[in-house]
């Protein structure tokens, strides 16, 4: 299995190294600092999260969509399409990818309302502004950034794997699955295989229940190097994550975040006809339009 | 969605209809949308004077097929699968083109030809290995989706594509993909997702009693079908078609077909038959006694197909009951077969001349019937295609001169000789 993933799009197309990633992001990266962006994409990530639970898909789904999220804000900036209306459409483009089904419309937009409501009203004040037609449209420029790479490899299938080969450790596993959930809140997914961020896993949950699996490790035909890259990733973010106060921190640097502006530019005292009825307080200059009927 | 992004990705993203020239140029026609022969555009200054098959998938959006044959299409590459070349989105109308290159010929057309041409009692030449070499390379290209973790799920003839003149003459490209999927994680058991899927004649018994996980011996069952008609030219398991509503998974007289041909099995041939959901309604339905006398070998022998032939001996394992008992598409492709006397070709015309008619272009009045057959169609989505058709012709192509083949279902009883 985990052979095929050289022969994957993933592999060939979207396997990035961090110039690339600083590249691509160096606009929003004029307006925000590296460690603000990150904030930016753990927060969205746990919103992912957040209806994939609600919408009662598996995680599998849940890491797809968040990988998806990832890849179209490699290309673009936050500027081109607000990513509270991206993080739904990955969600939507992912279900049916990974043979979830097709989320209905109505309930897509009716969990995204309550999420909001419920979950991020510290953050959106008002309604979640989206509709259907919104993420439909949003749908065709994810598939087309992604230049159609929809099968995604992820760390979960190795993780079973090797945890199978070391033995039968039920908290091993979960305690690794846990730490590549955590690893959607980082970059490794858009730079390094699957197997060997589920080796990094594997190696943060050795340490966490202080397991010794060493000679196992030892016998793995991997790039260690590549493995503490990963690990020193990880670690990262829960190091960043210790001092990170979402609810007071968010609002602040989502009013930094650029925002697409829906229409051309004109004097200030135009355009303010059949707006959606609320707005997002991160939202202060353009709200969404309805897409134009043909 | 920003306005400026949006301007400048219209202004970059090339459209389908300014590369390519296909209108009026439609040679297909079913419940998944068109199919059209396209030419790129300024063809005589550019090199590239390539023909190309173009799929305007059916309504608007990404749906779970389209996103399935995307999805897939976009990792395999091999030489008998199908290859896409380019996904065309088209903002506007919101509709999704892919792009193939073109294959003058398929399986149903070839196979509908030979039955025409022995009602008006003519011969077609065609090489002594064809068969082989095309039931060789259908086995290739679901070796390497089996491999790949992709099961197929609706082979049939129709959708065993076969390239005309150029580059890659003679070979087979496995196509349509929107019931494919990857199956080494199911997420939902897949009898959730699609009630019914493959095309009864070619569903393998297990899927009409209910069998409610997909597995790789299902297309093996279907292969096996396909290589039985491509040597008798008649639909093994042929069955008249009338309840296509139905969502049930079971069909008594598609299963009473099987029985007739290969005859009830014996419990020691089918152990876990007693564990298929519809095991019940088999009992209550189906008697032993009444399939006394039938059996495979009888049946190909009434084709003129000799049981100790090679080819037989291949079918039968490939035609097995128990699906865990039938072949692998490996075991299949190492079979004695292969290695007997006509070897199989790369070109499954073996450099002689293609009988077979180029597909015609439909016209206007066709298309009219085609979407009023479309369209009722689509209700029954799930199940069978274009059951009033002589056969599941998805693709609803005209063949060129001859008269039309009366679809008479008896007429498959009739005997015929090989091709």
């Amino acid at each position: 299995m985990a052979g095929k993933f050289w022969s994957s799009s993933q592999f060939q197309q979207w396997i990035l190294d961090r110039q690339d990633l600083l590249r691509e992001r160096h606009g929003d990266l004029q307006i925000l600092s590296e460690e603000e962006y990150h904030k930016v994409m753990i927060f969205f990530a746990n919103f992912i999260q957040s209806l994939g639970e609600q919408l009662k898909v598996k995680q599998q789904v849940i890491a797809t969509a968040t990988v998806y999220f990832k890849r179209f804000y490699v290309r673009n900036s936050f500027k081109c399409v607000d990513p509270l209306l991206l993080a739904p459409t990955c969600i939507f483009l992912a279900s049916k990818v990974e043979e979830f089904g097709v989320i209905s419309n109505s309930r897509l937009i009716s969990t995204c309302q309550a999420v909001v409501k419920n979950k991020y009203s510290h953050v959106y004040t008002a309604e979640f502004p989206y509709r259907i037609n919104h993420v439909l449209e949003c749908e065709f420029y994810l598939l087309e950034v992604m230049d159609c790479c929809l099968v995604l490899y992820h760390a979960y299938r190795p993780l079973v794997q090797y945890v199978a080969d070391i033995g039968q450790e039920n908290d091993l596993l979960s305690t690794a699955w846990k730490v590549a959930n955590d690893s959607l809140r980082t970059d490794v997914a858009l730079m390094y295989p699957p197997h060997q961020i589920a080796i990094a896993c594997l190696h943060i949950a050795c340490v966490i229940l202080q397991k010794d699996y060493k000679t196992w490790f030892a016998e793995l035909n991997v790039d260690f190097e590549k493995i503490l890259e990963i690990t020193r990733i990880i670690l990262n973010l829960y190091e960043l994550c210790k001092n990170f106060d979402e609810k007071k921190e968010i609002p602040q640097i989502l009013q930094k975040v650029p925002k697409p502006k829906t229409q051309p530019s004109r004097p200030p005292s135009q355009g303010a006809d059949g707006q959606p009825p609320a707005q997002p307080v991160v939202q202060q200059q353009q709200q969404p339009q309805g897409l134009q009927q043909p | 969605m920003d306005y400026e992004f949006k301007v400048k990705t219209s202004s970059e993203r090339e459209k389908v209809e300014d590369l390519f020239d296909f209108e009026g140029c439609k040679v297909g026609r079913g419940t998944y949308g068109h199919v059209y022969k396209a030419r790129p555009k300024n063809a005589n200054e550019r090199s590239d004077s390539r023909e190309y098959a173009l799929k305007q998938i059916e309504g608007t959006g990404i749906s779970m097929s389209a996103c399935r044959e995307i999805a897939l299409l976009r990792e395999l590459k091999h030489t008998n699968v199908i290859n896409l070349q380019r996904v065309f989105l088209s903002h506007a109308d919101r509709k999704v083109y892919l792009l193939f290159d073109f294959a003058e010929h398929d399986l149903w057309h070839i196979i509908k030809y030979h039955r025409t041409a022995k009602a008006n009692k003519k011969t077609v030449v065609t090489p002594r290995s064809m068969v082989k070499s095309l039931l060789y390379q259908i086995l290739n290209g679901i070796h390497y989706l089996h491999s790949n973790w992709v099961l197929h799920r609706d082979l049939k003839p129709a959708n065993i594509l076969v390239m005309g003149e150029g580059p890659d003459r003679g070979k087979v490209k496995i196509a349509d993909m929107g019931f494919a999927r990857l199956f080494n994680s199911p997420l939902k058991p897949l009898a959730d997702l699609d009630p019914v899927v493959v095309t009864f004649w070619y569903r393998a018994p297990e899927l009409l009693l209910g069998a409610r996980h997909y597995t790789k011996a299902i297309d093996i069952w279907a292969i096996g079908c396909i290589f039985a008609e491509l040597l008798t030219s008649e639909p093994i398991f042929h069955c008249r078609q009338e309840d296509i509503k139905t969502s049930n998974p079971y069909h008594h007289d598609q299963l009473d077909r099987i029985f007739n041909v290969m005859g009830y099995p014996l419990d020691r041939d089918w152990e876990d038959l007693k564990k298929m959901p519809e095991h019940p309604t088999l009992t209550k339905d189906f008697k032993r006694s009444s399939y006394q006398g039938c059996s495979l070998s009888k049946y190909m022998e009434k084709h003129k197909v000799k049981s100790d032939s090679k080819a037989f001996q291949l079918l039968q394992r490939l035609l097995l009951m128990d699906p865990t008992k039938r072949l692998t598409s490996e075991q299949a492709m190492n079979d004695p077969y292969f290695l007997e006397d006509p070897m199989p070709t790369a070109d499954v015309f073996a450099g002689g001349p293609i009988p077979y008619p180029k597909r015609d272009f439909l016209t206007e009045e066709d298309n009219d019937t085609d979407k009023a057959n479309a369209q009722a169609n689509d209700k029954v989505r799930s199940s069978i295609q274009n059951a009033a058709d002589s056969g599941p012709n998805a693709k609803r192509v005209r063949l060129g001169p001859g008269p039309p083949q009366p679809p008479q279902p008896h007429n498959y009883q009739q005997q015929r000789p090989q091709f």
